[in-house]
């Protein structure tokens, strides 16, 4: 399912099957919201099926048989029981106010001690920085088990949300401003972590993994891990980055931006009509500054796709030796 | 004319008498009508069109989520057209659909008649609505043309100012059809105010007109927030002003806080007309007075109060302060309670009544079902703690649905079938309309329980493609939908049928007893043969029907 | 049935024609107070219109307050008090016409409407000044703007002036289209007065025109301190 990720990345997440069940509740704070769910829900089917059985109940009993019949009862008042409909209600509504606002704090204040991360938005992907890593990880993080972890978020373009479901943690990640979101977790395995505010054309697709793992495997520092092979490392950044506007294959079909295959070492057409090599100096400058020069036929608004301009992908994204990974694979891409 | 022309005895005669409809004839005498009933039909074909509109957008999403990775558009060919179609189904419904339909259409027939009035106060400003609404709707189709929005119908900064330009033509035409209501709003008011027939004291008023009227206060006070921040969004487009793009230094969350002032009120503006239409027609189908009227009215008033000071509940995961959400959330509950209130004086109405199971009741207690159903799923969205895991889910989809489509719409229709015989003189065939209204609870279930559970499980809204999990709910939800277009492609069926060879209507159809069955069917020109005196505070009372016969 | 037609009293002298109640209501006064309920309705949403505007301000005023103090001082507070003076004096000359329909002295009020077109003519004069020295220099809304060298050492070291100038451009735009609306309807009633359909049997377009005025006025009133004078 997470087709996304390297395939040696992907694991089966757990609980999402179940007919009409929460997702696995695997924080902190989880539970209580479940709680309160379930509590909500209950006296949701008790009225629904009150106010739906009186109905039926009433219309069995005092179903109109002839032109003329009168109402069994004209009665437009009844003091207490309006009382009585209106207190109970508050009441009920007044123990759910107070147990959510409960809840909401612990969702919203974290522990001083928490572990602090950096969280990364932009069209259309995520990145991640763990305690004390330099730059960031694409596509997925890892959090110990039972301890509690914090991000500070913030977005380069336009508004996403911070959201994992099996945490019950959600934040609008915003740009020019800083959020942040915490949970501890509380429950081994793998996550999926979803964007939940409308951020454009493939919001859909920008998805991300949590690991939850044992302190033992956390301070094994996974997010280092990279492949050996450079070709290989290119791919995955090309992956975890690039796809949701670029192929590369060799149909010659587009999406929002060029299709990369075999366009090493030829000349791209620029708007105004001059010609630039595709060497490494334009591949530095297109992924740093992608705004520099803009291939012909891919200006903001000039195809279908409704693109965009493309993101500047900074060193603490993608690092030197990135982009040198990717010139790499890059290579490889011909007939 | 004389104060003293008889009543014609409406058993005798054969040919059909002078009325509104045919009273005068020819494409000016509709397209320059001051009449308010003349307005009320083109506002109901109108706001039909657009419904039918949105609809086809809606089977169009419905289509796309058949599949975790889209039918129409997926991501090799792009994805943008999803976003346009979600767009414009949300900007039809809420713009063009469910806030002018019902003041549109019914209370622009009704009220009037139901105080006694000959006209609404100031007529040709209610045609002028009308255009506007045209005007406006002609906006949203040319933005269409010219690359569709992809904003959602929020328009959230800042992806609605870097994406393409038809997001200015399409602020153009929310702004106008804002104005539209406005002015519908403003009629409402002034006509509750000054033209009520004499002997009408405010309590002596139908409770639908209470609805409109609290209605039309919203419309009055939100609608204007509403126009400047989609006029500052066009300006924000195309000269960056800056105030809500924090490239320029402003705050895109502003533009939340702005756009929901207006469109959490404008929920009420969507649901009061909808309860007021509910409220006739469970007093007339179960031939009972209403109960509870007066705490009926002043909860009208008092939903209309609360929902100015509860927007902040659209933006619990936007980084508000602690103490904000927490008094946004109490506030959200308060707003519950006059609502509960309406449910069970609702319930209470029909209990023990003579009850007639005809359309219109079906779809009213449809819409008490559903009502009962957004109403609830609305605790869980109020509660911060559980509103923190559902916002932006499914759940939130399917509750305002619940609300909007279940509950609105389906009042809409309760109230388009109850009237029916009033405005056209034509009977629709009854078998088929409750066949219809089944279809409508079915489908409306079928496609919408689905996506509660999946929305509790953290399906996001606006979602081209989702994770594989989620497919069964929503096959069976697309099911559903296909259900419910079923229903609705029935019901144009046989009302468009029943406008040309429906059998005439009896005169008061249903046997109702407030003003607007008091006269003629259809009625005249001039609304009344003899100016209307209200002398009872028993506007509900159905005794003559029992009666009448029983001399006979 | 109807009643017949109503007409409202038609005071003599003059080419006053008599006004006729429309159909829909029983009397004059009840014809008058509807149109003045429903215009009072309407200048409730003006006042929310600009209320949200008044709003953004507000909150920028407090985010950026040094840049709001400084940029504020680059405003004219002579021409700004000119037209605050212009505008005060037209509403005085609306009151005045709308006295003179009300004792239906034809002429005077015609009188008084033209001295009221005339003030607000001389508003619009002076705000366009107002706004080429402000774009000579530059200083436009938005992403236009880009100060020239005189300019250019006032912003430096504040954040965001853009947004204060986005803020001055807006509202005053705003209130400006306002004003240009009152001009066209003012022009409307010197018309419609000389054809004599307004006297004291039927006031109510001058009355609720006047009303729209004072109004427009008034957010000036509002305007003028937060832009010039508060900073």
């Amino acid at each position: 399912m997470l087709a996304f990720l390297p395939q040696q990345q992907q694991e089966p997440l757990q609980g999402f099957d179940s007919l009409g069940q929460l997702p696995p509740a695997a924080s902190t704070f989880a539970p209580d919201v479940d709680g309160l769910f379930y509590f909500c829900f209950w006296i949701s089917v008790f009225f629904f099926f009150f106010i739906a059985g009186l109905l039926v109940y009433t219309t069995m009993q005092n179903r109109r048989k002839t032109e003329t019949q009168p109402a069994a009862s004209n009665v437009t008042h009844n003091t207490p029981l309006e009382v009585v409909w209106t207190l109970v209600p508050t009441i009920i509504l007044m123990v759910i106010f107070a147990w959510g606002w409960k809840g909401n704090l612990d969702q919203s204040i974290a522990p001083g001690d928490a572990l602090q991360y950096q969280a990364i938005a932009q069209k259309w992907n995520w990145s991640f920085q763990h305690p004390g890593q330099k730059g960031f990880t694409p596509g997925e993080f890892w959090v110990p088990l039972d301890r509690p972890v914090k991000f500070t978020t913030h977005s380069t373009d336009v508004l996403h949300s911070f959201y994992v479901p099996a945490f019950r943690a959600k934040r609008d990640v915003l740009p020019g401003r800083y959020q942040t979101v915490w949970f501890q977790a509380t429950q081994e395995g793998s996550y999926p972590m979803l964007c939940a505010e409308y951020c454009g054309d493939e919001h859909s697709q920008m998805r991300a993994v949590v690991h939850v793992v044992t302190q033992e495997e956390f301070d094994k520092a996974p997010w280092n891990a990279r492949p050996e092979d450079p070709i290989e490392w290119g791919e995955q950044l090309y992956n975890q980055y690039c796809t949701s506007c670029h192929r590369a294959d060799n149909t010659g079909e587009i999406k929002a931006a060029p299709n990369l295959w075999a366009i090493w070492g030829k000349e791209e057409e620029l708007e105004d009509g001059s010609r630039v090599p595709v060497d490494k100096d334009y591949i530095v400058e297109s992924i740093r500054y992608p705004q520099a020069k803009i291939v012909k036929g891919f200006t903001p608004g000039a195809n279908k796709y409704n693109a965009g301009a493309m993101t500047a992908f900074s060193s603490a994204l993608i690092p030197d030796e990135g982009i040198d990974a990717i010139v790499q694979w890059l290579q490889t891409l011909k007939d | 004319m004389t104060t003293n022309v008889p009543v014609a005895d409406v058993a005798i005669e054969e040919q059909p008498k002078e009325n509104y409809l045919n009273c005068s004839k020819g494409f000016w005498s509709w397209a320059g009508t001051l009449d308010h009933k003349r307005i009320g039909v083109m506002y109901l074909i109108g706001t039909t069109m657009a419904f039918l509109t949105g609809g086809i957008f809606a089977l169009g999403i419905r289509v796309q989520l058949w599949s975790p990775d889209g039918v129409m558009f997926t991501q090799e060919t792009g994805l943008a057209g999803y976003n346009q179609m979600f767009t414009l189904h949300g900007v039809f419904m809420v713009f063009m659909f469910i806030i002018p339909a019902i003041p549109g259409a019914l209370a622009n027939f009704a009220l009037p008649l139901m105080l006694g009035a000959k006209d609404v106060a100031l007529p040709r400003l209610n045609l002028a609505s009308f255009y506007l609404w045209l005007i406006g709707t002609g906006f949203a189709i040319y933005s269409i043309l010219t690359g569709a929005v992809d904003t959602g119908w929020t328009f959230y900064t800042p992806y609605s100012i870097q994406t393409e330009q038809s997001v200015v033509s399409m602020g153009l035409a929310v702004f106008i059809l804002g104005f539209s209501s406005i002015f519908t709003g403003m009629n409402f008011i002034v006509t509750c105010h000054k033209l009520r027939a004499p002997g009408q004291t405010w309590f002596r008023m139908p409770l639908f007109c209470w609805a409109i009227y609290a209605t039309a206060i919203l419309q009055v006070l939100a609608t204007p927030v509403l126009g400047i921040t989609v006029l500052m969004l066009a300006f924000e487009h195309l000269y960056h002003i800056g105030i809500f793009d924090p490239a320029y230094g402003g705050d895109p969350v502003l533009f939340q806080h702005f756009f929901w002032f207006y469109s959490h009120p404008a929920v009420y503006i969507m649901i009061l007309p909808g309860m007021g239409v509910i409220s006739e027609v469970v007093s007339v189908h179960a031939r009972k007075p209403l109960f509870g009227y007066r705490l009926m009215a002043f909860s009208a008033i008092s939903i209309a109060v609360i929902s100015f000071i509860v927007w902040g509940h659209h933006m619990f995961t936007s980084g508000q302060s602690e103490f904000v959400m927490m008094a946004f959330s109490f506030l959200t509950f308060l707003v519950a309670i006059p609502t509960a209130i309406k449910e069970f004086s609702w319930v209470a109405t029909i209990w023990k009544g003579s009850i007639a199971l005809t359309a219109p009741m079906l779809y009213a207690m449809a819409f008490l079902v559903i009502f009962s159903i957004g109403g609830l799923t609305g605790i869980f969205l109020g509660a911060l703690s559980t509103d923190i895991h559902l916002h932006d889910t499914y759940f939130v989809v399917a509750h305002f649905h619940a609300v909007m489509m279940g509950s609105t719409a389906l009042a809409f229709f309760a109230g388009v079938h109850h009237w029916w015989p009033q405005i056209f003189g034509k009977m629709y065939n009854e078998t088929l309309a409750k066949i219809s209204a089944c279809f409508t609870l079915v489908g409306f279930m079928v496609t919408f329980l689905p996506q509660f559970m999946m929305g509790s499980q953290g399906m996001p809204r606006r979602y081209a493609t989702y994770l594989p999990e989620w497919q069964g709910y929503h096959q069976v939800s697309t099911i559903g939908a296909f259900i419910l277009g079923t229903g609705f492609a029935l019901m144009i069926g046989y009302l468009v049928h029943s406008l040309f060879a429906g059998k005439p209507a009896r005169e008061n159809y249903w046997g109702g007893a407030t003003l607007d069955w008091k006269t003629a069917t259809p009625p005249v020109h001039t609304n009344f043969d003899e100016d209307p005196v209200v002398t009872t505070d028993e506007i509900y009372d159905y005794s003559f029907l029992s009666e009448e016969k029983g001399k006979a | 049935m109807s009643h017949a037609v109503l007409e409202t009293p038609t005071p003599s002298g003059g080419n006053f024609r008599p006004h006729k109640v429309a159909h829909h209501f029983t009397s004059a006064v009840q014809e008058f107070q509807s149109l003045k309920l429903a215009f009072w309705l309407f200048l409730v949403t003006e006042v929310m219109l600009f209320g949200g505007l008044f709003a953004g301000y507000y909150i920028y005023h407090e985010q950026y307050l040094e840049t709001f103090v400084a940029c504020g001082k680059l405003l004219n507070r002579e021409l700004g008090s000119l037209n605050t003076i212009i505008l005060l004096t037209s509403s005085w000359t609306m009151a005045m016409g709308v006295r003179a329909c009300q004792r239906s002295k034809q002429r005077e009020m015609i009188n008084w409407l033209w001295l009221t077109v005339l003030c607000a003519c001389g508003f619009m004069v002076v705000k366009y000044f107002e706004y080429t020295a402000k774009f000579d220099h530059g200083v436009f809304p938005g992403s236009f703007f880009a100060p020239d060298e005189t300019y250019a050492p006032f912003f430096e070291g504040l954040l965001h002036p853009n947004i204060f100038f986005s803020f001055y451009f807006t509202m005053t735009g705003i209130h400006g289209f306002h004003v240009l609306l009152g001009i066209f309807a003012i022009l409307w009633l010197i018309w419609q007065g000389g054809k004599g359909r307004f006297h004291a049997g039927f006031s109510a377009p001058v009355d609720l025109i006047g009303l729209y005025w004072h109004i427009v006025d008034l957010i000036w009133i509002f305007l003028f301190p937060l832009l010039y004078l508060v900073p």
